[in-house]
């Protein structure tokens, strides 16, 4: 990949901070994510990661600093809205719509790339037919791609957690995003899942003009796929590199390991 | 046959806007939004029938023609809608029982403007408006105008439910958060539910006066909101097919009750007792049916084991 594209900042928290009652979960965090980049986020329980990607989709807004995605801000901007923009994600309680089927899922996620309103819906005009059909056959490739061919019809909450991890991925990259957070897609997975699910990531990057920010716990995972990672703890960044500079900052080794 | 359509032409005209009533509860509750303001929409519709046929276009002969029925229908459509869209956007920001509260006291604000003196030319005050003409020489005709109304609903409800709009709907229903993550804006949709269902009621508000002849503030009262919410829960709430069944089966089973005792399948006066306790049936069949049957007599599944076998 160029390195011109790879420097263009997409994403840029300034100060950012969020406190919840006395607890102040995110801390003036402030970095910068280039386009094109696998950024890892990790950091132990509490630490803030999760808080932080809220901050970025709009479920929270921060009590101070800044979010600019693409040159425009993020702050005051609804969930929906941001979803307009170009950023999906996925939970890491996983938050699929599990009383429908695994199309379905990734059929409502081709929401932002419709026009369809509810008057040319209902009268079936030859405008809705067609995106309808288009929805389904971009659903139908999204699921092939995470390898949920056979699962089509399944009914969300009826699919092991892997598969429903998987989903979930398809669901939001039905959005066509710009920037993915994945909020530690490869918990409950099996180690080969894992390692499945860690070279898709890399290969999407390659293919999509795809960003991709993630939480995950499992460090060798991290330190594999990354471009570079964040490390987060109480709130604070306590250190941001490429994986062979996180891997051996004293910051961070006490923050894992305890001080001595 | 024609005779049985003669002989019970104002039960089965009552089914079928019991079904959708039923519709008009099920709507919002597609997004999702469990409000119970349908019978409020429902009392507007009628007092735009009365007023119209009586006050502004009022025929000495009794007769109505049907093309002002139509525009009845039409105008009460159109208000419906616009008072949705003003009641909603600020209730709606309440969610589940909070919302159902804030819809009964929408109904009961309904019920209090009718019976205002100051609306007395407009609602007949507490006497409310009689002697509403008829479009029709029998009540059986009704059926020209409920019969496609019901099937035009259904059809529209059937295409929405796959399309864009109703996928968002259902997006909501099954989580709020994750559907607002996907760019799908909650606030509109549930805004969008809730005046698909008004518009409806409100219709079928319309209907009813000429069908019954008078209307008043007894109307679309509290008590029909359960009704509806008894035809949805019994019926089935995940298809549109759920209400219309559910709606049309409750309202027979009094009628029902009072055959059966004709006929002396049942014992006088039990049968008697059930036929005049609708609200007691519906009551102990809500009970039931969220115990036994939570999901409703009809479920998705029952079309999906229909299309394998």
């Amino acid at each position: 990949m160029a390195q011109a594209a790879r420097s263009e900042i997409i994403l840029e928290a300034r100060g950012l901070s969020r406190n919840f009652g006395g607890l102040l979960a995110v801390n003036n965090v402030s970095f910068a994510v280039r386009a094109g980049e696998i950024f890892g986020l990790i950091g132990p329980n509490g630490a803030g990661k999760t808080t932080l990607f809220n901050l970025i989709t709009g479920l929270n807004q921060p009590s101070a600093g800044t979010l600019i995605f693409a040159g425009k801000t993020l702050l005051h901007q609804r969930p929906h809205q941001i979803a307009r923009c170009g950023i999906a994600r996925t939970f890491q309680n996983i938050r699929l719509f599990g009383g429908l089927s695994a199309l379905e899922n990734v059929m409502i996620a081709r929401h932002i790339h419709i026009r369809t309103g509810a008057l040319a819906g209902m009268l079936s005009l030859p405008s809705a037919r067609r995106e309808e059909r288009e929805a389904r056959e971009r659903a139908l490739n999204l699921l092939a791609m995470v390898g949920l061919t056979e699962r089509t019809d399944a009914q969300a909450r009826s699919l092991p957690y892997g598969d429903q991890r998987r989903l979930e991925i398809a669901r939001a990259l039905a959005l066509e995003p710009r920037l993915l957070l994945l909020d530690e897609p490869t918990a409950g997975m099996t180690p080969s899942e894992k390692h499945g699910l860690s070279e898709f990531i890399r290969d999407l990057c390659d293919r999509l003009p795809l960003t991709v920010m993630l939480i995950e716990h499992h460090v060798p995972l991290v330190m594999g796929l990354c471009d570079r990672v964040a490390v987060l703890d109480f709130g604070q960044l306590i250190a941001l590199g490429d994986p062979a500079q996180v891997r051996s900052d004293p910051a961070v080794i006490e923050a894992y390991l305890g001080d001595e | 046959m024609t005779q049985f359509f003669t002989d019970n032409g104002f039960l089965i005209v009552t089914m079928l806007l019991a079904a959708m009533l039923a519709l008009s509860l099920y709507l919002p509750l597609m997004a999702g939004q469990l409000s119970l303001a349908s019978p409020g929409f429902y009392a507007l519709g009628g007092y735009i029938a009365a007023f119209m046929s009586t006050r502004l276009f009022p025929s000495p002969d009794g007769t109505y023609p049907l093309a002002l029925l139509l525009a009845e229908m039409f105008i009460a459509a159109l208000l419906s809608g616009a008072l949705a869209v003003v009641v909603g956007i600020p209730a709606l920001r309440l969610r589940g029982i909070y919302l159902a509260l804030a819809t009964i006291a929408f109904v009961e604000i309904i019920r209090i403007l009718a019976l205002a003196d100051s609306f007395e030319y407009v609602t007949g005050g507490a006497i409310g408006i009689f002697n509403i003409p008829q479009p029709f020489a029998s009540q059986t005709g009704y059926l020209w105008v409920v019969v496609p109304l019901l099937l035009i609903s259904a059809l529209l409800i059937y295409r929405l439910e796959r399309t864009r709009a109703g996928r968002a709907f259902v997006a909501l229903r099954e989580d709020e958060l994750a559907a607002d993550a996907i760019g799908i804006d909650p606030t509109y949709y549930k805004v969008l539910a809730f005046t698909l269902g008004a518009i409806l009621a409100g219709t079928v508000g319309v209907i009813s006066a000429h069908l019954l002849n008078t209307w008043n503030a007894r109307q679309g009262t509290f008590d029909a909101a359960i009704n509806y919410l008894a035809f949805v829960l019994i019926g089935g709430s995940r298809s549109f097919v759920g209400p219309i069944i559910g709606g049309m089966l409750l309202t027979a089973l009094p009628e029902l009750l009072r055959a059966g005792a004709g006929v002396g399948v049942l014992p006088v006066g039990l049968a008697q007792f059930l036929a005049d306790s609708r609200q007691i049936i519906y009551g102990v069949l809500l009970v039931i049916g969220t115990i036994f049957l939570p999901q409703g007599l009809i479920t998705p599944r029952l079309f999906q084991r229909r299309r394998h076998s």
